[in-house]
């Protein structure tokens, strides 16, 4: 069969399906970072958490009126959830541990602080008044032989009646965390602790990442003896102990303040990031866009910090994220052994560590810190992992 | 090979001297003797206590015979405990540091590893979420929380076992715990990653092909490859037990070099943190010098790539 028109197919329409199947919007490489990374639901949780954090250190202050040093001796101890007594219809008190008797409004509100006025410890039999009214505690159930089967371990005697049971657990609507050992609102400290602890990573971090793009892309660049040398003095840093080092430099600065924990954690933990960082230049530097900048005469620094670090930046943000929460970690561990910012500023290892004695009777002193630390630990490794994924152009695919 | 060996030997060497003259060093900068106190100290008795410790030889004097001190292992007395040296301390205090460390160690290598190994071949089953969970939990959590929350629950309510000390075999599970639960998580994330990572290589697909049985598939050809970037982590893993006994001594009250480190920073006994700080820098540089070459010795590749490199 002869060619002939009607054995072609016209081009646009052929055109037009291709076109449907194989293009679509050009993305910038940050555009499709951020296209893969709201795809990863983690990290998107992860990140939620670490802006969740960010708004708590940042704005929680600005809600209390309480300053993180305003305690109250005599709402000292006090836990979250308070179990209540209902001595007569609508007046209700709470009995610490160490014995002290609160009065409680009955939607958790604490108002005052009844005072002791005789106390027979003997019998076992403390008097407290609330105006003209005695109320008597009664705690020799748990104590004195013979009593000690007794189902309930104390009871308040007021206006003749005897009551054994408290009426119901309420929330602690004064200090939602509780209080420490002086009387002081955990929730702000929680909320301070959170501003220390966050600054001091944050700032490490950022001190660490200065130093090590700056060390890790002029020791990749230049290469040769210069590398050699600088990478020996990173091996040998990184044969020691860091977190040794870190302590070691606390204790030669001496005051315990958060700039020394910023230099001594900014100071040691920046060999990481300029070994990534190394890594990243030597395989980037042989590359024709760096060829083409050198022969137009572009100067080293620019060839570096315009052209080389921001093609690295990926890899860079990645470790940025993992070595925030690490940070964390290291600043509570040091917080911990009592090498931290000193009182009455904490910082949540600091507030782990003060939770210690009291644990058994306090237990949720230490919740509230810890808590916080793993809240935090686990929002930025999921981003960290998100990112991870999201910024690794050799996952790329779809 | 042996040149390698050697090579990275005297390298080691180097670098612990660097870090005892560091360390020399950084305590020698501090503001203020050892016998700085609140209350100043006469001048006649501080003449005395410096003559004595021969803190009045210039500083260069004073670094020679303290780097004597350290090549013949004899770290100095200690300022703050009066009439015991360094040596005698960590004398005391090691063995208890070494067998809670030795039991967190092998726990990590005994239990981590295996978990991760289950978790990577039931990838997506209950086993391996329940594994991840532990584990994440593990890496988020710092050790000083795990060690109370051990005590609160285990030693306090429910009274299994004892609340400090050593003394009976039960008393080291607190410890050990606390102490290997981060490295033992990550342990168990890494080698779950790198087990998933081999299961897809070709060559697991050509020894089932050739009709290996599943164990020898397994066992004989992916974990042993799998462990690789395993043993590169356990030289930063002994710095974890290390430091994490810091803090793990001190809860449990455990008579260890740990919790005489958190003492002597306490109470500026400088020739203890120097000491402990050389030692545990010793340690760790002698640990990791030995990973490499197990790392050397099991994996060829990466023997030549470093000889190369060199």
């Amino acid at each position: 069969m002869p060619p002939g028109p009607e054995r072609f197919v016209r081009l646009e329409e052929q055109e037009n399906t291709a076109n449907a199947e194989t293009t679509r919007p050009s993305l910038t490489y940050w555009q499709d970072a951020w296209r893969r990374l709201k795809n990863h639901k983690p990290a998107i949780a992860g990140l939620v958490g670490v802006v969740l954090i960010i708004l708590f250190a940042v704005f929680g202050p600005l809600f209390v009126r309480e300053s993180y040093s305003d305690q109250n001796l005599d709402f000292s101890n006090l836990p979250p959830t308070l179990a209540i007594f209902e001595l007569a219809p609508d007046y209700y008190v709470f009995r610490t541990e160490d014995y002290k008797v609160l009065r409680i409004g009955g939607d958790g509100e604490i108002l005052y602080r009844l005072p002791r006025t005789t106390q027979d410890p003997i019998k076992k039999l403390y008097t407290y008044s609330d105006g003209d009214q005695d109320i008597v505690l009664d705690f020799s159930y748990n104590l004195l032989p013979g009593k000690m089967d007794s189902p309930f371990d104390y009871s308040f005697v007021y206006q003749g009646n005897e009551i054994t049971a408290p009426a119901k657990t309420v929330l602690n609507k004064n200090y939602p965390f509780g209080t420490d050992v002086v009387g002081r609102n955990l929730l702000v400290r929680v909320m301070y602790g959170a501003r220390i602890s966050l600054t001091v990573a944050f700032v490490a971090s950022l001190v660490n990442l200065l130093i090590g793009v700056a060390y890790g892309s002029i020791s990749g660049y230049e290469g040769g003896r210069i590398d050699i040398i600088m990478m020996r003095f990173v091996d040998l840093l990184n044969s020691i102990p860091l977190v040794l080092y870190v302590i070691l430099i606390m204790v030669v600065f001496g005051n315990r303040g958060l700039n020394t924990m910023i230099i001594a954690l900014g100071s040691v933990y920046w060999v990481t990031m300029a070994r990534l960082v190394r890594g990243q230049i030597l395989a980037l530097k042989e590359q024709e866009f760096v060829l083409s900048a050198r022969a137009l005469g572009v100067p080293r620094s620019q060839i570096i910090f315009r052209h080389l670090v921001p093609n690295a930046m990926g890899p860079i943000i990645v470790s940025m994220t993992m070595m925030i929460p690490s940070a964390v970690f290291t600043e509570s561990f040091i917080s911990f052994i009592g090498l931290g910012v000193s009182a009455p500023m904490a910082s949540w290892g600091t507030l782990a560590n003060d939770a210690l004695t009291g644990l058994l009777s306090y237990p949720y002193q230490l919740l509230f810190p810890s808590l916080a630390i793993a809240f935090t630990m686990l929002s930025f490794n999921m981003l960290g992992d998100g990112l991870r994924d999201a910024l690794d152009p050799r996952l790329r695919k779809g | 090979m042996g040149r390698y060996f050697l090579k990275r030997f005297v390298y080691s060497l180097f670098t612990i001297l660097l870090i005892s003259s560091v360390t020399f060093l950084m305590m020698h900068s501090i503001p203020g003797g050892p016998f700085t106190r609140e209350r100043a100290v006469p001048d006649e008795i501080l003449k005395v206590l410096n003559a004595k410790y021969n803190l009045d030889d210039p500083l260069i004097v004073q670094f020679l015979n303290y780097m004597g001190g350290v090549l013949t292992f004899d770290l100095g007395p200690s300022f703050s405990k009066v009439g015991t040296s360094v040596n005698d301390l960590i004398t005391s205090g090691f063995p208890s540091t070494a067998t809670v460390g030795a039991w967190a160690v092998l726990s990590i290598i005994l239990v981590g590893i295996p978990l991760g190994v289950i978790s990577a071949l039931k990838q997506g089953s209950s086993i391996d979420y329940s594994v991840m969970l532990l584990a994440t939990f593990g890496v988020t959590v710092p050790s000083f929380v795990i060690a109370t929350l051990i005590i609160y629950f285990f030693a306090g309510q429910l009274g299994w076992i004892p609340p400090f000390g050593l003394s009976t075999p039960q008393s080291y599970i607190g410890p050990v715990v606390a102490l290997s639960g981060y490295s033992l998580s990550f342990v168990s994330r890494l080698t779950r990653s790198s087990m998933l990572e081999v299961l897809r290589q070709d060559y697991i697909r050509t020894a089932r092909a050739n009709g290996l049985s599943e164990f020898s598939v397994i066992m004989k050809h992916a974990v042993k490859n799998a462990l690789i970037p395993v043993v590169t982590y356990l030289g930063p893993t002994i710095a974890a037990i290390m430091t994490g006994s810091f803090v793990v001594e001190r809860i449990f009250a455990i008579p260890g070099i740990g919790r005489y480190f958190v003492e002597s920073v306490s109470n500026r006994d400088y020739t203890t943190i120097m000491g402990v700080t050389i030692l545990y820098a010793a340690f760790y540089v002698m640990m990791v010098l030995l990973v490499d070459i197990i790392y050397a010795l099991v994996d060829p590749r990466i023997r030549f790539e470093k000889e190369s490199k060199n």
